[in-house]
């Protein structure tokens, strides 16, 4: 006698980027559809193709829960993304100033521990840039309701483009503002930062919305 | 909804997918059947983003099904043809109809 066929796992990161852009309501049919559709063609089929054509799907539905997301309310969301934009754009030294102004009451150049401040010179602006971006992620997505994930990507390709366009302005002149790969490789991850700020004001919703479901 | 409002060409097959379903019209299905009748490969999310704008514009209306284990214990919605949406696919296909009379299309203007 054959044992009973163990269902599929569905890929876990490819189920969860779908429930965090679409709505709850949308991410259970969906989600719930395509766990049935991969049950249905791993008995057909091998497991490895199964999960390639999930997360074809989930990239695909994704895209347009994105779409559709946009859509329906471009204004609102435009609007979301460029205050967001000017936010960033207009505190962009901020970590800076603040880790200094730290080290200043500190008056480290009289102080034995003089590697100490260095290191939280070099360490802190960027720690303190991601918080900052994180930060503003969590404000953009808490504005942008229903589309967080939306909001906060949009806002994460207009920062980056606009880190690109300052990289290539600058390098070819030889300025002494020029970007150096560091300096551009802690702005991307700032970027990365204010998606994961979309993500965190998104789980939280979410959670409250399952808690509130529950009672 | 205005009169005049013809269904767009993936509507259009979305409305006549859920249509042929009866009561069995949900998510798979559907993508199934647009599948299997059109040999297009669709995906979920863009039967999901259709279905969603039908329902605004009234054109269909959805219900929820019960949780299964094959779905990870999640439920099926099922959806239905309102009166309007057979009105708005009617619509659609005389408008198509009026244009595509006196063509040749299987002629030599191919």
């Amino acid at each position: 006698m054959r044992p009973p066929a163990t269902r599929p796992r569905p890929p876990g990161i490819a189920a969860w980027l779908v429930s965090l852009f679409g709505s709850a309501d949308q991410a259970e049919s969906i989600l719930g559809d395509l766990e049935e559709e991969v049950s249905d063609m791993a008995t057909k089929s091998a497991a490895v193709s199964a999960r390639r054509w999930y997360w074809r799907q989930s990239l695909r539905t994704i895209a347009h829960l994105a779409g559709t997301g946009v859509r329906n309310a471009p204004w609102p969301l435009a609007g979301i993304v460029l205050v967001g934009f000017l936010l960033q754009w207009f505190s962009a030294g901020l970590p800076g100033r603040v880790i200094v102004a730290i080290l200043r009451t500190q008056r480290p150049y009289s102080n034995l521990h003089y590697g100490f401040y260095i290191s939280f010179l070099d360490y802190g602006i960027p720690i303190t840039g991601a918080i900052q971006s994180i930060l503003l992620g969590c404000l953009v997505a808490a504005f942008a309701r229903q589309r967080e994930m939306i909001a906060t990507t949009a806002l994460s390709f207009l920062g980056t483009a606009s880190i690109g366009l300052l990289f290539l302005d600058t390098s070819g002149h030889g300025s002494r503002f020029a970007y150096s790969w560091p300096f551009v490789i802690i702005e991307l991850m700032n970027q990365l930062a204010i998606v994961l700020g979309g993500v965190i004001v998104r789980e939280i919703r979410l959670a409250l919305r399952n808690r509130l479901s529950r009672t | 909804m205005s009169n005049r409002d013809y269904l767009g060409e993936f509507e259009h097959i979305v409305l006549l997918a859920v249509l042929r379903l009866d009561d069995q019209a949900y998510g798979v299905t559907v993508r199934r059947e647009i599948e299997v009748r059109t040999k297009r490969e669709v995906s979920i999310g863009a039967i999901y983003a259709t279905l969603d704008r039908l329902e605004a514009k009234g054109y269909v209306q959805s219900r929820a099904g019960d949780p299964t284990p094959e779905r990870g214990g999640r439920s099926k919605r099922f959806f239905r043809v309102t009166a309007e949406g057979v009105s708005a696919i009617n619509r659609t296909h005389r408008a198509i109809r009026s244009l595509a009379a006196g063509l040749d299309l299987l002629g030599s203007r191919l």
